[in-house]
């Protein structure tokens, strides 16, 4: 492969090094000279993390050719401050706990840093404008912007460099602002994610994916491949030495296809290599062939008689039925005075951590079958590779590396295994770096769900009754799919007081990407209809909102759906805070928005016209008036 | 009506702590070292939320040390004490309790030795930010110093702690059962601005009321309420993981759009402290719940704001002209069939 001599400037120190041909900036940072704290988010120009200053100006240095940068100055997140030390940028991070998994904080310091060289008394709208190039999945961005309006107050001489300092120790650490103490190595970009780490000997892993839904695989011939200079292993499921399958609940998953696959983007093969370029030239060489088979995309399709089936051992592709039921229904309907129905939706959503998944295997002197990854479950995924590999549990050893930003979506034991079988056929370390896309495709989403809701009320907006069912997509396999449910249907129908409740939740198998863990693990599509459902019918009953709710919460001493009695119930309290704070005027649920007098008080932002999403022809009319 | 409208609307909302209709436990080792530091081993890594620095609170408060002076050992399935899983709402309750529980043992072990050095009962020893004393007395001395002479008594200051937490399954024909000890409560309202022309919608403020059980460190809470309002407020508004016939059309951040710096609201958190009896801190957690009121409290308020409902998120803007075309064709209805 060509290479170029590459002569810079780098954090203040002279860089000459060739790079490889088409390398990019980041490539060159990250691997030529180990500085991991610029981090690769997407590959993109979408979110900000690799972000450094060439020749002072602010650049997505994975947009950037390394040839492009030659003979310029670079400075990176790590050369922000004198070794050891923190910038006032830095510190105010520090200090206001704008730095979480801090996946993202490096490329945020560096555009807050950018925004302060560029204008040192920016107010938060040209901070916020500046820093909308840079995503961050953890904080809702608010500490951020209060870092950076502290730096800039400090820089200013407006606050003294004290107010930079931790809260100090008062009379207890127990409510107590504590700096982070993670968030030193955040800042500096110092932490080591698994992405970030290298062995000496490591290889380099890719995977092969499927381009097809739903088929028998054939044949895989992975001769050709095998061959390729520069290769040490290519792996299949024949590799798999023990019990395949793996899962949160069920273990219907193996490690790569076993003569079929059920959903675009399922890993079918994967290549241990010198590097990644030879890794991803290997994977052309395997051949696969296809059978097709019928496939289903809609939960409801997939309940229907005559479906396609994914599992032998779910012939009617129910992953998981849960049922809850409480009183009688019927007699609750019958005694309400008004009975409101509706439905809802909701829609798959990505995790989108800024840390796409990695991870480093290796066998170590003692034969333990080492990963390292950011796992949230190692415990479990301990167990389950146990099995797979036929080794007695204490010669499998699970490291979590810190995450970077997990939501539920780090629980699966979607690639370790790949890594440990790996490790186990080459004798040598092996790293894989999920690209973004990679995480995308073949990665859980938040369990899509198709809610029918049917209350009933009296006059005074009392429930009598509920009938709660919903329909989720749980994809091709089941891996959270299960517990999903049962956290849904148990808290489903709300902290409220319902004599009559009849629950039925459905995970559903279909060949579409597998859903799987999401903060709130079901709760939040179920409240959603709930709390919809309430508002509809505060409206038809002429209540607030706040009083429907009042009228049925559950109370110290209630039995929750489930039938289990509860001890202090905290609800009341929320709602009387909540109404307070926002000052809310109370009146009939029936979109009065235009005459309530609670308003455009202190607690919203501004509005704002700089980045609105949608443009359209009428943007020029900012006068129309409508109906 | 004019272009943009503003509306506010409320919801209330739920949680369970710890794993779901089952027994959930988490261990830790403890030890008071040397120089008046500690070592903390369980099972715990950082996914973001701050669990580090809470852990070393509750070890600093509950030895007497400083946060700074705590060492939390990797989490290690070789190495260290099995906590179970970074996920379920549960690592400050579960491993919280674990870990103040492994060193209220090193602290039995260190007072024991101290209490005999001086002649006090050990009931009288307190401990707080690197040093220790015996009430209503003169005596007092360094974490450090107490360190040293406890081990050239010949015991080493360790302690280890399990947590249990007592869920239990759910009967399969009817669901009833306990599946959590503790639970939480919360209430966000939304305030929004929807323009009616681009059916662009703003969420400007948010007001969200939890229960925490006991806030371990008030600004990481205030951190988790952000970070799950702005994921609330990107399902509500814009994140859709397509997929046509089994492929995704949304495989990067160019189409699968997330909530940016323009997009948050301020966010107005109020932490209510209604102590878990259960457990010996009384913290329970925020992890997941303070998400789960966001997205039907801006549904709420933008039907308020404009009288259109959505019920299938995201409330795009498509949806959101959709709506008003409908609305505006329902009450042409109604005016028409009154004539
Ligand atoms: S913008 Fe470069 S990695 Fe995302
Ligand atoms: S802290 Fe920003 S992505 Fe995690």
């Amino acid at each position: 492969m060509s290479s170029l001599d590459m002569e810079l400037t780098v954090n203040g120190r002279a860089v000459k090094r060739p790079a490889k041909a088409r390398m990019r900036l980041l490539d060159f940072l990250r691997d030529e000279l180990n500085l991991t704290g610029t981090k690769e988010g997407c590959g993109a120009g979408e979110c900000g993390t690799c972000s450094v200053f060439v020749d002072g100006k602010l650049v997505k240095s994975c947009l950037m050719p390394a040839a492009k940068a030659n003979g310029a100055t670079i400075e990176t997140v790590e050369g922000l401050a004198k070794r050891g030390g923190l910038t006032y940028l830095q510190q105010a991070f520090h200090k206001t706990g704008a730095s979480q998994c801090g996946y993202c904080i490096p490329g945020m310091v560096m555009a807050a840093t950018g925004a302060l060289r560029e204008n040192p008394h920016a107010g938060l709208d040209e901070i916020k404008e500046r820093l909308g190039g840079n995503i961050c999945r953890c904080t809702g961005y608010s500490k951020i912007f209060e870092a950076v309006e502290l730096a800039r107050d400090v820089m200013n001489g407006a606050l003294p460099v004290t107010a930079l300092d931790g809260p100090g120790a008062g009379a207890s650490y127990i409510g107590n602002n504590v700096r982070r103490l993670d968030a030193p190595s955040k800042v500096t970009g110092a932490l080591k994610y698994a992405g970030d780490m290298v062995m000496p000997g490591m290889l380099h892993m890719q995977v092969l994916r499927s381009p097809v839904a739903h088929a028998l695989i054939k044949s895989i011939d992975i001769s050709e491949a095998e061959a390729m200079p520069g290769v040490e292993c290519v792996i299949t499921a024949d590799d798999v030495p023990g019990e395949d399958g793996f899962g949160v609940f069920v273990h219907d998953q193996p490690i790569m296809a076993r003569g079929r696959v059920r959903y675009v983007g399922e890993a079918i093969a994967a290549v241990a290599a010198v590097d990644v370029e030879t890794a991803m030239a290997a994977l052309g060489k395997i051949k696969v062939e296809y059978e097709n088979l019928p496939a289903v995309f809609d939960a409801e399709a997939a309940m229907a008689s005559g479906a396609p089936v994914l599992h032998d051992y779910a012939p009617d592709n129910i992953v998981k039925h849960i049922p809850i039921r409480k009183g009688d229904v019927e007699a609750g309907f019958a005694d309400a005075e008004l009975v409101v129905e509706q439905s809802y939706e909701t829609q798959p959503v990505e995790h989108a951590y800024l840390e796409p998944e990695a991870g480093l295997a290796y066998v170590d002197h003692d034969g333990v079958v080492t990963v390292i990854s950011p796992s949230q479950n190692i415990t479990h995924h301990r167990h389950m590779l146990a099995k797979i590999i036929d080794r007695p549990i204490n010669k499998v050893r699970f490291i979590m590396s810190p995450v970077g930003g997990g939501f539920g979506g780090k629980e699966d034991m979607i690639y370790q295994g790949m890594l440990a079988l790996a490790a186990m056929k080459s004798g040598l370390p092996v790293r894989l770096v999920f690209t973004r896309e990679e995480s995308i495709i073949s990665t859980a989403k938040r369990h899509p769900a198709r809610i029918t809701y049917k209350m009933g009320l009296k006059n005074d907006g009392r429930i009598t009754a509920v009938e709660f069912r919903m329909i989720s997509d749980g994809g091709a396999y089941g891996l959270s799919t299960e517990g999903v449910m049962r956290k849904a249907a148990i808290l489903s129908c709300g902290p409220y007081d319902i004599a009559n409740v009849k629950i039925d939740t459905h995970g559903v198998y279909t060949n579409n990407t597998p859903s799987g863990a999401f903060r709130t693990f079901g709760a939040m599509q179920a409240q959603f209809a709930t709390e919809s459902h309430l508002d509809i019918c505060a409206g038809k009953l002429g209540l607030d909102p706040f009083e429907i709710r009042r009228v049925n919460m559950m109370r110290s001493g209630a039995s929750t759906h489930t039938k289990q009695k509860l001890g202090s119930v905290s609800l009341g309290l929320a709602l009387e805070a909540a109404e307070k704070a926002s000052g809310w005027e109370s009146g009939p649920s029936v979109a009065r928005g235009g005459v309530r007098g609670d308003l455009g008080r202190a607690g919203n932002r501004e509005p704002c016209t700089l980045g609105a999403r949608i443009r359209t022809s009428h943007d020029v009319d900012t006068k129309e008036d409508i109906a | 009506m004019s272009r943009k409208c503003r509306g506010r609307g409320m919801a209330a909302s739920w949680y369970g702590i710890a794993r779901t209709a089952t027994i959930d436990r988490a261990g830790a080792w403890a030890e008071l070292d040397d120089g008046g530091t500690a070592k903390i081993v369980t099972g715990v890594t950082e996914i973001g939320e701050g669990i580090l620095t809470v852990l070393a609170q509750i070890a600093a408060e509950e030895l007497g040390v400083r946060p700074e002076d705590v060492t939390i050992g990797d989490n290690d399935t070789a190495r260290s004490p099995e906590a179970a899983h970074a996920g379920a709402t549960r690592q400050t309750y579960m491993i919280g309790n674990s870990v103040a529980l492994a060193c209220r043992d090193a602290r039995v072990r260190l007072d024991a030795e101290i209490a005999d050095h001086w002649g006090v009962d050990s009931g009288s020893l307190k401990a707080f930010d690197g040093e220790i004393w015996a009430e209503e007395t003169n005596l007092k001395m360094t974490m450090e110093e107490a360190v040293d002479i406890c081990k050239k008594r010949g015991v080493v200051p360790v302690g280890s702690g399990s947590f249990t937490a007592h869920g239990t399954g759910l009967d399969p024909e009817d669901g009833s059962g306990s599946p959590w000890q503790a639970y939480v409560f919360g209430c966000q309202v939304a305030e929004v601005e929807v323009d009616i022309v681009t059916g662009e919608v703003q969420v400007l403020g948010i007001w969200a009321a939890h229960d925490v059980g006991r806030a371990i460190n008030p600004r990481g809470v205030e951190g988790q309420i952000e970070g799950g309002v702005v994921q609330g407020l990107g399902q509500a508004l814009m994140e859709d993981y397509k997929l046509e016939d089994g492929h995704t059309t949304t495989h990067g951040f160019a189409k699968y759009i997330l909530p940016t710096s323009l997009d948050v609201p301020q966010i107005n958190s109020i932490l209510i402290e209604d102590p878990d009896p259960l457990s010996p801190l009384g913290a329970k957690g925020i992890g997941e719940p303070a998400l789960v009121p966001t997205a039907p409290a801006i549904m709420n308020a933008i039907y308020d704001a404009i009288g259109v409902r959505i019920t299938s998120l995201p409330a795009t803007p498509e949806k959101i002209l959709a709506g008003l075309v409908a609305k505006r064709e329902q009450e042409g209805t109604r005016h028409h069939a009154a004539e």
